[in-house]
C-alpha cells in the first residue's frame, strides 16, 4: 500500500491542505477531493482538453499532471473564473455567442482562453486557433467558440 | 408571416450560465454515500464461445463488493425492437467482437475495480472471426449468431414502377459503387450512471440517456424487473449523436451490482471502451444504376446496399430502412428499385448515429448525380432543380410530404455560395460541389409510436413551470421549447421553470432522436401551452366580469382591450385559483403522430414511411486541393437548410456548424479503423476529428417555409445538419482536381494517389 503525500495547494484562492496517494492525478483531486466538478474527464489520455485548469498561469491538461506535482502551486479551475454571479467576460461572451451547447468542453475552452488572452491581449486568429487547438469539440463546430473569443477580446480591452 | 416576440429570436441559450460557471451537473459530476465503482470485464477476442468463468480470485480482493456474471441474469435478449433482439446484458454462451461484456466487479476504487478484472479467469474456445460483411454473407462463413443463416439479419427490398422500363427509356445509364466507413460519434463525454436499489427494491438510475422513458421498459425487460419500480433521472448530457439511445449493458450491470451490494454503483465509460464498445455508424457499400434524359428527369435509379451491423442489432434494421427512405424518397423519381442488406460480422456494432443511414445514402447518390451533370454538361444545380421534390406530393414510394423548401435551398445556396461566378472563372486547384438531402423533420410513426408529453402548470404566485419527456443534449431542446411556451403565455422564457426526462415527474417523450424534437415536444408543448392560455383567460373573464374576447395577454398581465386598468396580474389569477376555487390551473400535451398512415406503409421496407414533415436542405463546399500532398482543404461551406421555421436562429445556426464539422470529418478524416476486429484507433489522437483550426468558414441560410404541422411550423435540423456535407466536399474535389474519390474518406492520400493516376493517363 503506497503511503500517502501531503500537498499545499491554493485553488481559486482558497488554501488546501491533503494527503495523496502519488499516483492521483491532478483532475481526480480536483473533481473528487475538492468536489470541483465543473473540470471534466473526457479520455484521461491529455489528448481532449475537457479538464483543462491553470497552474502558476500556465494551461495544463490536469488528467496528466500528478497531484504531487504541484505542491505549493496555485492552480484556477472553471469555478475560480466568475465572482458569485457576476460572470468573467470571457464566460458571458461564451453565453451570448451561443458557443455552448452541451457543455462538456465549455469549462477547459474558457480556462484556455483565459491562458491565450492573459498572454496575448490582443491575439491574431492564428494565435487563438494554436491556444485552442487543444481542446476538441464535438458540437459547435468551434464557429461560435470563435466568435465568443473575439467577443471576449473586445470587452476585456 | 406572424409578427411572434420570442420564436424567431437569437436568444442565447437559458442553461449556458450554468454550463459557463462549471455548476451543470453531468453523471459523473454525482457522488452518493458509499458510492461503489464498477468495471466491466471485456473480450479481447472477437469470436469464441465461454467455457468457464473463475471468479474466486478475484472475489477474494480486498474492496471487491460484488462480481457478477451472466448467471446472474436473467438470460433474456434485448434490443431497441423486440422483434430484432440478439443481445444480452451478459452473454451465457458467446462471445461476438473485441469488447463484449463477459462480467462485472463492483469495489470499492476504481483501481481495486480493475484490479480484480484481471484476477477473474475466463475459458474460452475462440472460434474463427468474420469481417469483411460480404465475405460473411457467403456460404461457410461463421455464423456470427448461430440461428442467423449468412449472417443477414435484415433484407429490405423495394420496387416502384418498373426501373426496367425506366432504364429502356433513358438516354444515359450510369452505373456505380460507393464505400462509406464507420465513424464514431465521439462525444467529448463518455456513457456513465449510477443505479441504487434500495430496500424496498425500487431502482434509481442517473444515466446520460437520449432516451430515458424507452429506457426504463427496456430495462424493465432485460433485468425481469417491473417498470415502475424503476426510476430513470438524466442529468445534463455532454453531447449524444445517437449513442446514448439504446439501453447500454453498462446500465443494466450497475443496476445488478447495486441490487447485489446494496450501495450505488457507478460506471463510467473510459475513452477507450466509448470507442471499443459504443455502437458506432454502419458502414455501407452501395452500387447505384441511374437512368436519365438528356434533358436531366431521372426515368429509373436503382440500390444494392450492403450494411456491416457488427455484431449485434441495434438500431440496424432500421438504419437500412431509413437507408430506403432517404435513397427513394429524395427527387421526383417513378421507377425506383431498392435491395439492402444488413450483415452481421465479428465487429464493434453499428447503431443510431446522426443521420441514421442518410449520410450513407446521401453520398451516394449526390455523388452519382454529380457525374451524371458532367456526362449531360448540365449545371449540377439545374439538374436538381429539374428533379426536385415539390410541396404536398406524394412520392413514388407513397410518402406524404407537406413543406418543401427544397428547391429554395438550391436557388439560394447558388446565390450565397457565388456559384455562377466561381464557376465561370475558376481557380487552379480550387472548386465547387453541391449535394443535397432529405429526412425526417418530425421523426416517424413507423416503429409503432412517435410520443411526446408535456405539462404546463401555472403556481399559487403566478410562475409558470414546464414538465417535458424531452431530453436536450445540447442541441437546445430546453430553450426552444421554453420560448414556445413563453409566447404563448407572454412571459419570458427564462421565467419559465423546467423539469425535464425523469421518469418519475415528467410525460414519456420517445426520446431525443430522428430529429424529431422540435417538431413532436414542440407540438406537446404548445398544446399544453395553448390548453393553459384558455384557462387563464377564462379564469380572468369570470374574475374580470369580462368577454373572453376582449382579453389579451402581455407582460404576466391580462388586460381588458381598450380598458388597461381593467386587469389581473398572473399571480392574482394563481393564487385565486389555488386558494379561493378549486381547481388548479395545469394543461397537458401529447403527441403521437402522425395521425393518418399510407395505406401503403409496409413496416418491413418502410415504403409510405409515415413521417409528418419532411426536412431538406442542400450544401456548396468550396474546396482547394494542395497538388503536392493531396490534402483538401475546406475554404467555405454554405449551408441552406429547410427548417420550417427557425425558433431560434442563434441555436439552429450552432446545429448546422457542428453537424458540418462532423460532415467534415466523416468525409475527409474520420475513421474507425479495424484489423481482424481490433480497433487500432481507439483514442482521440489516432481517431482524426476536427480541431478549432480544421474548421472553415460556414455561411448558414435558414429558409422557412412553414409547415402546416409543425409547431410555429417549425421541422427538424439536428441530422440533417451533416447529411449533405460529405458529397459536397468529394464533389468539390472532382470540380478542383478532376479527382474523383468514391469511398470515404477522402484522405490527402486518396486523392494524391488519383491525381498520380491522372498524371499518367494524360502522360
Amino acid at each position: 500500500m503506497q503511503s500517502k503525500h501531503r500537498i499545499q495547494i491554493t485553488v481559486n484562492e482558497e488554501e488546501h491542505d491533503l494527503l495523496v496517494h502519488p499516483n492521483r492525478t491532478l483532475l481526480d483531486l480536483i473533481r473528487y477531493d475538492l468536489g470541483l466538478t465543473g473540470t471534466k474527464e473526457g479520455c484521461d489520455e491529455g489528448d481532449c482538453g475537457a479538464c483543462t485548469v491553470i497552474v502558476n498561469g500556465k494551461v495544463m491538461t490536469s488528467c496528466l499532471v500528478l497531484a504531487v506535482e504541484v505542491d505549493g502551486a496555485a492552480i484556477t479551475t472553471i469555478e475560480g473564473m466568475h465572482n458569485g454571479d457576476e460572470l468573467h467576460p470571457i464566460q458571458q461572451a461564451f453565453v451570448d455567442s451561443g458557443a455552448v451547447q452541451c457543455g462538456f468542453c465549455t469549462p477547459g475552452m474558457i480556462l484556455t482562453t483565459k491562458a491565450l488572452l492573459d498572454d496575448i491581449p490582443d491575439p491574431s486568429e492564428d494565435e487563438i486557433k494554436h491556444y485552442l487547438e487543444g481542446n476538441l469539440c464535438r458540437c459547435t463546430g468551434y464557429t461560435k467558440i470563435l466568435d465568443a473569443v473575439n467577443i471576449a477580446i473586445k470587452q476585456m480591452k | 408571416m406572424e409578427n411572434y416576440s420570442i420564436v424567431g429570436k437569437r436568444i442565447p441559450h437559458r442553461d449556458s450560465v450554468e454550463k459557463v460557471k462549471g455548476s451543470a451537473v453531468f453523471t459523473s459530476d454525482i457522488k452518493l454515500n458509499g458510492m461503489l465503482y464498477g468495471k466491466i470485464l471485456r473480450s479481447t477476442v472477437p469470436h469464441a464461445k465461454i467455457r468457464s468463468i473463475d471468479i474466486s480470485k478475484a472475489a477474494k480482493l480486498k474492496g471487491v463488493k460484488a462480481i457478477i456474471t451472466s448467471q446472474d441474469t436473467p438470460l433474456v435478449k434485448y434490443s431497441i425492437s423486440p422483434t430484432w433482439a440478439d443481445q444480452m446484458v451478459l452473454d451465457d454462451q458467446k462471445i461476438r467482437y473485441i469488447g463484449d461484456e463477459i462480467a462485472a466487479v463492483a469495489a470499492v476504487t476504481k483501481e481495486i475495480a480493475e484490479e480484480a478484472l484481471d484476477l477473474i479467469e475466463v475459458d474460452l474456445t475462440e472460434l474463427p472471426g468474420i469481417y469483411d460483411p460480404l465475405e460473411a454473407m457467403k456460404e461457410g462463413a461463421p455464423l456470427v449468431h448461430d440461428a442467423v443463416r449468412n449472417n443477414i439479419s435484415k433484407r429490405v427490398t423495394m420496387e416502384c414502377g418498373s426501373v426496367e422500363e425506366g432504364f429502356a427509356e433513358a438516354d444515359l445509364i450510369l452505373e456505380d459503387t460507393f464505400k462509406t466507413q464507420a465513424q464514431s460519434h465521439s462525444s467529448i463525454e463518455t456513457h456513465c450512471c449510477i443505479a441504487t436499489c434500495s430496500p424496498t427494491d425500487d431502482v434509481t438510475l442517473w444515466a446520460n440517456s437520449q432516451s430515458p422513458h424507452p429506457l426504463r421498459q427496456r430495462l424493465a425487460g432485460a433485468l425481469n424487473i417491473d417498470a415502475a419500480k424503476i426510476h430513470i433521472i438524466t442529468p445534463y448530457i455532454g453531447g449524444g449523436f445517437g449513442s446514448k439511445i439504446d439501453l447500454d449493458p453498462s446500465q443494466a450491470i450497475s443496476v445488478i451490482l447495486a441490487k447485489k451490494t446494496g450501495k450505488p454503483v457507478k460506471i463510467e465509460h473510459s475513452r477507450k471502451e466509448q470507442y471499443i464498445a459504443t455502437r458506432m455508424r454502419h458502414p455501407t457499400i452501395t452500387e447505384l444504376k441511374f437512368g436519365v434524359k438528356r434533358d436531366g428527369t431521372i426515368v429509373a435509379k436503382q440500390a444494392k446496399v450492403v450494411m456491416d451491423n457488427g455484431a449485434y442489432n441495434s438500431h440496424g434494421p432500421a438504419v437500412l430502412a431509413y437507408n430506403n427512405v432517404m435513397f427513394s424518397t429524395l427527387y421526383r423519381v417513378a421507377n425506383i428499385k431498392y435491395e439492402g442488406c444488413l450483415v452481421y460480422t465479428n465487429k464493434n456494432w453499428g447503431g443510431a448515429c446522426r443521420g441514421y443511414g442518410d449520410p450513407q445514402a446521401s453520398f451516394a447518390q449526390e455523388v452519382m448525380l454529380d457525374m451524371i451533370a458532367e456526362k449531360l454538361n448540365m449545371d449540377p444545380i439545374e439538374l436538381r432543380l429539374k428533379n426536385a421534390n415539390i410541396p404536398n406530393e406524394v412520392t413514388a414510394n407513397a410518402v406524404q410530404i407537406t413543406s418543401c423548401g427544397l428547391k429554395e435551398c438550391l436557388t439560394e445556396v447558388k446565390e450565397r455560395s457565388q456559384w455562377e461566378e466561381k464557376k465561370i472563372n475558376p481557380k487552379k486547384y480550387r472548386g465547387l460541389g453541391v449535394a443535397a438531402m432529405i429526412y425526417t423533420g418530425g421523426g416517424s410513426i413507423g416503429s409503432g409510436s412517435n410520443y411526446s408529453g408535456a405539462t404546463l402548470q401555472m403556481n399559487a404566485d403566478g410562475t409558470l413551470h414546464l414538465l417535458m419527456g424531452a431530453v436536450d443534449i445540447g442541441q437546445g431542446s430546453n430553450m426552444i421549447l421554453t420560448q414556445m411556451a413563453a409566447e404563448i403565455m407572454a412571459v419570458e422564457p427564462q421565467s419559465i421553470r423546467l423539469t425535464t426526462a425523469d421518469t418519475d415527474a415528467t410525460f414519456p417523450c420517445m426520446g431525443t432522436f430522428g430529429s424529431r424534437v422540435t417538431f413532436c415536444a414542440g407540438n406537446a408543448v404548445t398544446q399544453a401551452a395553448n390548453g393553459l392560455r384558455q384557462q387563464l383567460l377564462e379564469n380572468a373573464a369570470e374574475m374580470l366580469e369580462a368577454n373572453i374576447d376582449d382579453l389579451e395577454l402581455k407582460q404576466k398581465k391580462i388586460f381588458v382591450k381598450g380598458s388597461p386598468h381593467k386587469s389581473l396580474s398572473y399571480a392574482e389569477i394563481g393564487a385565486a385559483s389555488f386558494y379561493r376555487k378549486k381547481k388548479p390551473l395545469v394543461a397537458h400535451g401529447y403527441y403521437n403522430g402522425p395521425e393518418e398512415i399510407s395505406p401503403e406503409f409496409d413496416p418491413k421496407n418502410y415504403r409510405g414511411y409515415p413521417a409528418p414533415s419532411m426536412a431538406f436542405a442542400v450544401q456548396v463546399a468550396e474546396v482547394e486541393v494542395d497538388p503536392a500532398t493531396g490534402k483538401a482543404e475546406i475554404l467555405c461551406l454554405t449551408a441552406a437548410h429547410d427548417l420550417g421555421r427557425a425558433i431560434n436562429p442563434l441555436l439552429a445556426e450552432g446545429q448546422i456548424e457542428g453537424g458540418a464539422a462532423q460532415g467534415i470529418g466523416w468525409a475527409l478524416m474520420e475513421d474507425v479503423q479495424f484489423e481482424n476486429g481490433k480497433i487500432v484507433n481507439p483514442n482521440f489522437h489516432d481517431y482524426k476529428m476536427l480541431t478549432i483550426k480544421d474548421m472553415p468558414k460556414i455561411s448558414p441560410i435558414l429558409i422557412e417555409s412553414i409547415d402546416p404541422n409543425g409547431p410555429f411550423g417549425a421541422k427538424g435540423l439536428g441530422e440533417p445538419a451533416m447529411v449533405p456535407t460529405a458529397p459536397a466536399i468529394i464533389n468539390a474535389i472532382y470540380d478542383a482536381v478532376g479527382v474523383r474519390v468514391k469511398d470515404l474518406p477522402a484522405t490527402s492520400e486518396k486523392i494524391y494517389k488519383g491525381l498520380k493516376e491522372k498524371e499518367l493517363k494524360t502522360d
